[in-house]
C-alpha cells in the first residue's frame, strides 16, 4: 500500500494533540491528526480536567444548601438523579469534542481514527477501522498522553477497585469510598463524592495532602477535608486488598497500627504513568526516562530527528495547559521558527474546597532551592467580598525577590481562586514588581483585590490588614 | 529559520534578484547559492549560511531586496541534536554578538537565580535575535527590560561599534592578547620593548588598513628629461644651500594633480557622511628616521617656489630624524607622499595615512629602452604607487590621477625650476 504523505503527523488529540495539528495547519502545513478514541479531545476532555470540574459544579450546590441554613435560607435533601448528571455531563463532553472536530475539519486537518505505531523513523502505521495505514511525515508530534497509574498489587479485576476514569462515570454513590492518594485527582473526586453522599476514607502515605502545595494553602483544604471526610489517614499505606462479596476488604497500616476494613468501593489515585507502550517507540530513536516519559529538549525534540513530544507523555507537570504551550513550541520549531520552552510560567490548579491555585515559585521551592525570598500574605478574613461569600477560609501571597521587589511566584488558596491565579501569571511573566501590582486599582468589592492588597502589605499600607513585619 | 540577504559591501544595502536557484522542499547545504543579486556593482551569488531544508522562499527574480529582509525560510537537518542556540543571519544580529565591540560591561544579577525580567514578548524577541537579555540594563521597577531598552541598548552596541572603527586604539585594546610564544624552545633570543611610536605606527596602519578598502594603482613616469632638468640646475640650487632632489618635483607634480581632481585632497566624514574637500594643499613626507616612520607635514606645496619647497623639505627631513619636529608638523596633512627610492625598489603598496584619502609611493628609476615612435630610446623610468579609498574615489580617477602626477613629471617645465 503506498504509504500517505504528510508534513506533520501528531499522535494524540488531547489538548497538546489537537493545539499542536491547528496551529502547525495554521502555518500552512498538511497535517493528519492521529486518536483512538472516538471523541477528540483526550483525556482532559473525556476522562480529566471537564467531567471533574462538571461534577464539581453540580454538586458543590449540595454543600452550598446546607450552608445556606445558616444564612437564613434552608433546602429539603436534594434528589439525586445520576442517570440525569450522567447524561448532562456527557452532553458537555459531546459539545466540546463535536467543537474540535469541527475545527480539525475547517482548519483542514485530517482526522484518522486509529491506533498509531512507529514502523521506523519517517513512518507512522495507523491500525483503523478500515485497515492499516501508512503516514510518511516531516515530523511527528507525539501526544499520546497520561493513564492513572494502577499498581499491580491493587488491581484485582474488580470493577469497585477504580480510578479516575470509572469514577468520573459515577455509576452509583458508593456509602464508603476509600480515597487511595491525596494528591489532586483524590481530593477533587474526593470532594464530588462527599457532597453526594459518601462516607470518605482518604489515605496518603506522604504526611500531608496535595504534596507540592505551600502548606499555607493547603490548610484551608485539609480542614476543609477533615470535616467533609469521615477521615484523613495520613501517613498511612494499604498493604492488601481482596475482593469480599460486594465490598473490598482493605487491609492498611497507619504508625505500625494494622487495621482491617470494608468498603463499597475503592478509588486508586496514586499518579499517572506515560502512554508509551505499543507506540513502537522502539523502533525509533526515541528515548525515555526511567520513569517512562520521552526525552526530550527544549525546542521539544526527542533524540530521533523530526519526532517531537509534548504534554503528558514528555514528563514535567502533567497539565492541559503545559501540553498546549509544548504544542506551540513544537510547530514553531517545526516551522523553522526560534522557539524554546523555557522560563515559561504554568500555573497549577486544584479545584478542591476552597480551590488551590499557584504560579511561579513557591515558598517550599525557594526553601528547599535556598532562594531568598520575602513573603507578602494577605489573609480573605479581611476581605469584604469572602465576607459576602462566607469564606473566609482563604489566603492571597506573593513571594518577592528582596531587593528588586519582583514578584517571583503568586500563591492563592480560597473560593474562585482558579480564576484569580491568572493575574499572578501575568505579573510573573511580565517580571512586575510588588510596586506595579499595587499600583493598578482593582474592582471593589472583588476577591482580586486581595492581590493588591497583598502587594500593599508588602510596602505596609494595605488599607484592609497590617503590614507585615519587616524582617 | 530565516536566512537572510548579508551585508553586501560598501555603500550596497540593496539589489535586485537576477535568479532563484532554490525552491520550496529542497535540501541545501551549507555555502549553496540561494539567489544571485545585482546591485550597482556586480552581479552577486548569495549562498546559504546553513544547511537544511528549504521549507519557504520569499524572493522571486525581480524583487528588490534589502540587507536583512528574508530569502529563504530554512528547516534544520539534524536539528535533534542542537540545544536552544538560537542561529540568526540578519547583520543587525551580529552587532550584539560580537564581543570586542560590546558596550557596557553590565551584567544582570539574580540572587534568586532568575532570568532578568521582561516579558514573553520581549524575551521572545531577544531569542529571535540572539539578544542575551542579561546584558540589557531594564528602566522599570525592579529592573524590567522594556522595548526602549531593548532599542537603547543595540543604540550603543551601533555607536560602540562605529567608534571602534574611529578609534581602533580602544578596540586593539580590547581585543584579547595572542598566547605569548616561547621562541627560546628555537634557539636563543633576545627582546626589545615595542616603543611607543612602533605602537602609534601600529595603531595607525591597522586602523587604516582594516577600515579603507585600497586599491593601488601603477604607472611609471618617463623622468629622464627631468633628470637631465635637475642635473642642470643642481649647482645652482646648491648655492643657494637647496639640494634639488626628486622629491621636490613629486611634490610639484602632486600638488598640479591634486587640483585638478580635488577628491584626491578631500577626507570622508564617516559620522556625518559627507567629503570635506580642502582648500589647502599640505602634503605629508614619509620620513625614515632610527626610530621607526614619521610623517611631518609639509604646508601649501601649491604656494611655494621649488627652491623654498627644496629647502623647506631638507629642514623638515633633518628636523624629523632628530625627533625634534613638534607635534602641530605633524597635522593637517592632505595627502602623503612616500618616497623610497633612494633606498630601492620599484613599486609597493603603501598604506593611506588616514583621514586622507590617497597616498603616492615612489620607488627607483630604473633606466631601460623604451620604445618611442619605433625607436627604443634609454629612458629613466619611475615606478609610481597610488593607493586610494576606493570609497570615495573610483578606479578610473584613480588612474587619471596617477597619469597626471606622471605627465607633470614627464613635462616638467624649466620655468618652474628657474631661479
Amino acid at each position: 500500500m503506498k504509504p500517505i504523505q504528510t508534513d506533520v503527523v501528531v499522535v494524540g488529540a488531547g489538548p497538546g494533540g489537537y493545539a499542536a495539528a491547528f496551529y502547525a495547519a495554521d502555518k500552512g502545513k498538511k497535517v493528519i491528526l492521529i486518536e483512538q478514541d472516538k471523541r477528540l479531545g483526550g483525556v482532559c476532555l473525556n476522562r480529566g480536567c471537564i467531567p471533574s470540574k462538571a461534577l464539581l459544579h453540580a454538586t458543590k450546590l449540595i454543600t452550598e444548601t446546607k450552608e445556606s441554613a445558616a444564612r437564613g435560607i434552608e433546602f429539603a435533601a436534594p434528589a439525586i438523579n445520576l442517570e440525569k448528571m450522567r447524561a448532562w455531563k456527557e452532553s458537555i463532553l459531546d459539545k466540546l469534542s463535536q467543537g474540535i472536530s469541527g475545527i480539525a475539519g475547517k482548519r483542514g486537518v485530517e482526522v484518522l481514527n486509529g491506533r498509531g505505531y512507529f514502523e521506523d523513523s519517517k513512518t507512522l502505521r495507523v491500525e483503523t477501522k478500515e485497515g492499516q495505514k501508512f503516514i510518511n511525515y516531516g515530523a511527528a508530534i507525539i501526544a499520546v498522553g497520561s493513564k492513572p497509574a494502577l499498581p499491580a498489587v491493587f488491581d484485582l479485576g474488580n470493577k469497585r477497585i477504580m480510578t479516575s476514569t470509572e469514577a468520573l462515570e459515577l455509576e452509583d454513590i458508593p456509602e464508603n469510598l476509600l480515597i487511595i492518594g491525596g494528591g489532586y485527582i483524590g481530593m477533587e473526586l474526593g470532594t464530588v463524592y462527599a457532597a453526594l453522599g459518601s462516607k470518605i476514607v482518604l489515605v496518603e502515605a506522604l504526611g500531608s495532602i496535595l504534596a507540592g502545595a505551600d502548606p499555607d494553602l493547603v490548610r484551608p483544604v485539609m480542614r476543609y477535608a477533615e470535616k467533609a471526610f469521615k477521615e484523613v489517614r495520613l501517613g498511612a499505606k494499604v498493604l492488601k486488598m481482596a475482593t469480599s462479596g460486594k465490598q473490598i476488604k482493605v487491609v492498611m497500616e497507619t504508625a505500625g497500627d494494622k487495621k482491617e476494613e470494608l468498603y463499597d468501593r475503592v478509588l486508586i489515585s496514586v499518579g499517572r504513568v506515560p502512554n508509551c507502550h505499543d507506540l513502537g517507540l522502539k523502533n525509533t530513536k526515541v528515548t525515555v526516562d526511567e520513569k517512562g516519559f520521552i526525552k526530550i529538549n527544549s525546542k521539544q525534540q526527542t533524540s530521533d530527528t523530526g519526532i517531537y513530544a509534548i504534554g503528558d507523555v514528555a514528563g514535567g507537570i502533567l497539565l492541559a495547559h503545559k501540553a498546549a504551550k509544548e504544542a506551540r513550541v513544537a510547530v514553531e520549531v517545526i516551522a523553522g521558527e526560534t522557539s524554546l520552552f523555557e522560563n515559561i510560567v504554568i500555573p497549577a490548579v486544584v479545584f478542591t474546597d476552597p480551590e488551590i491555585a499557584w504560579c511561579g515559585l513557591t515558598e517550599s521551592e525557594a526553601a528547599a532551592k535556598g532562594i531568598k525570598v520575602e513573603i507578602a500574605r494577605f489573609s480573605w478574613a479581611a476581605s469584604g467580598r469572602a465576607l459576602t461569600h462566607d469564606r473566609t477560609d482563604g489566603l492571597t501571597k506573593l513571594i518577592i525577590e528582596p531587593g528588586t521587589e519582583r514578584i517571583l511566584g503568586v500563591g492563592i488558596v480560597g473560593a474562585g481562586a482558579g480564576e484569580l491565579i491568572s493575574e499572578g501569571v501575568l505579573a510573573v511573566e511580565m517580571g512586575a514588581t510588588a510596586k506595579d501590582l499595587a499600583a493598578c486599582v482593582h474592582p471593589h468589592p472583588t476577591l482580586s483585590e486581595t492581590l493588591m492588597e497583598a502587594a500593599e502589605v508588602f510596602y505596609g499600607h494595605s488599607s484592609h490588614a497590617l503590614g507585615r513585619k519587616k524582617a | 529559520m530565516d536566512i537572510r540577504v548579508p551585508r553586501l559591501g560598501e555603500g550596497a544595502e540593496s539589489g535586485t534578484v537576477v535568479s532563484v536557484l532554490v525552491k520550496e522542499g529542497d535540501k541545501i547545504g551549507k555555502d549553496q547559492i540561494l539567489i544571485e543579486l545585482e546591485n550597482e556593482k556586480a552581479v552577486a551569488p548569495i549562498p546559504s549560511s546553513h544547511a537544511g531544508t528549504v521549507s519557504k522562499v520569499y524572493v522571486k527574480v525581480g524583487d528588490k531586496v534589502s540587507v536583512g529582509q528574508s530569502i529563504i525560510s530554512l528547516t534544520e537537518s539534524g536539528a535533534g541534536a542542537v540545544s536552544g542556540a538560537v542561529a540568526m543571519q540578519a547583520p543587525e544580529s551580529k552587532a550584539p554578538q560580537s564581543s570586542s565591540v560590546a558596550p557596557a560591561e553590565y551584567v544582570y544579577e539574580s540572587k534568586s537565580g532568575f532570568p532578568p525580567p521582561a516579558s514573553p514578548s520581549i524575551r521572545k524577541m531577544a531569542q529571535e535575535i540572539g539578544l542575551d537579555l542579561a546584558k540589557v540594563k531594564g528602566s522599570e521597577h525592579g529592573g524590567r527590560i522594556t522595548l526602549e531598552d531593548i532599542k537603547a541598548y543595540v543604540h550603543s552596541l551601533q555607536r560602540t561599534a562605529f567608534t571602534a572603527k574611529e578609534m581602533p586604539a580602544s578596540s586593539f585594546k580590547a581585543a584579547p592578547a595572542q598566547e605569548s610564544i616561547d621562541f627560546s624552545k628555537w634557539g636563543p633570543v633576545s627582546k626589545k620593548p615595542f616603543s611607543s611610536l612602533r605602537q602609534k605606527i601600529s595603531q595607525k596602519m591597522t586602523e587604516s588598513w582594516t577600515t579603507i578598502p585600497h586599491v593601488t594603482q601603477f604607472d611609471e613616469a618617463d623622468i629622464t628629461a627631468l633628470m637631465a632638468l635637475r642635473k642642470k640646475y643642481t649647482a645652482k640650487y646648491e648655492k643657494k644651500g637647496a639640494n634639488l632632489t626628486l622629491t621636490s618635483f613629486v611634490l610639484k607634480a602632486v600638488v598640479g594633480a591634486l587640483k585638478k581632481f580635488q577628491v584626491f585632497n578631500a577626507s570622508l566624514d564617516e559620522k556625518t557622511q559627507e567629503l570635506v574637500y580642502k582648500e589647502y594643499y599640505h602634503l605629508g613626507i614619509a620620513v625614515d628616521t632610527e626610530q621607526g616612520l614619521i610623517v611631518p607635514v609639509l604646508r601649501d606645496v601649491d604656494k611655494k617656489k621649488l627652491l623654498d619647497l627644496s629647502k623647506e623639505l631638507a629642514a623638515l627631513a633633518e628636523k624629523t630624524r632628530q625627533r625634534k619636529v613638534s607635534l602641530e608638523e605633524l597635522k593637517g596633512g592632505t595627502f602623503t607622499i612616500s618616497n623610497l627610492g633612494g633606498i630601492g625598489g620599484t613599486y609597493f603598496t603603501p598604506i593611506i595615512n588616514k583621514p586622507e584619502v590617497a597616498i603616492l609611493g615612489v620607488g627607483r628609476g630604473v633606466l631601460r629602452p623604451v620604445y618611442k615612435k619605433e625607436k627604443a630610446a634609454p629612458s629613466l623610468m619611475l615606478p609610481l604607487a597610488l593607493s586610494y579609498d576606493h570609497r570615495v574615489i573610483d578606479g578610473a580617477a584613480g588612474a587619471r590621477f596617477i597619469r597626471a602626477v606622471a605627465e607633470a613629471l614627464e613635462n616638467f617645465s624649466e620655468k618652474d625650476v628657474k631661479i
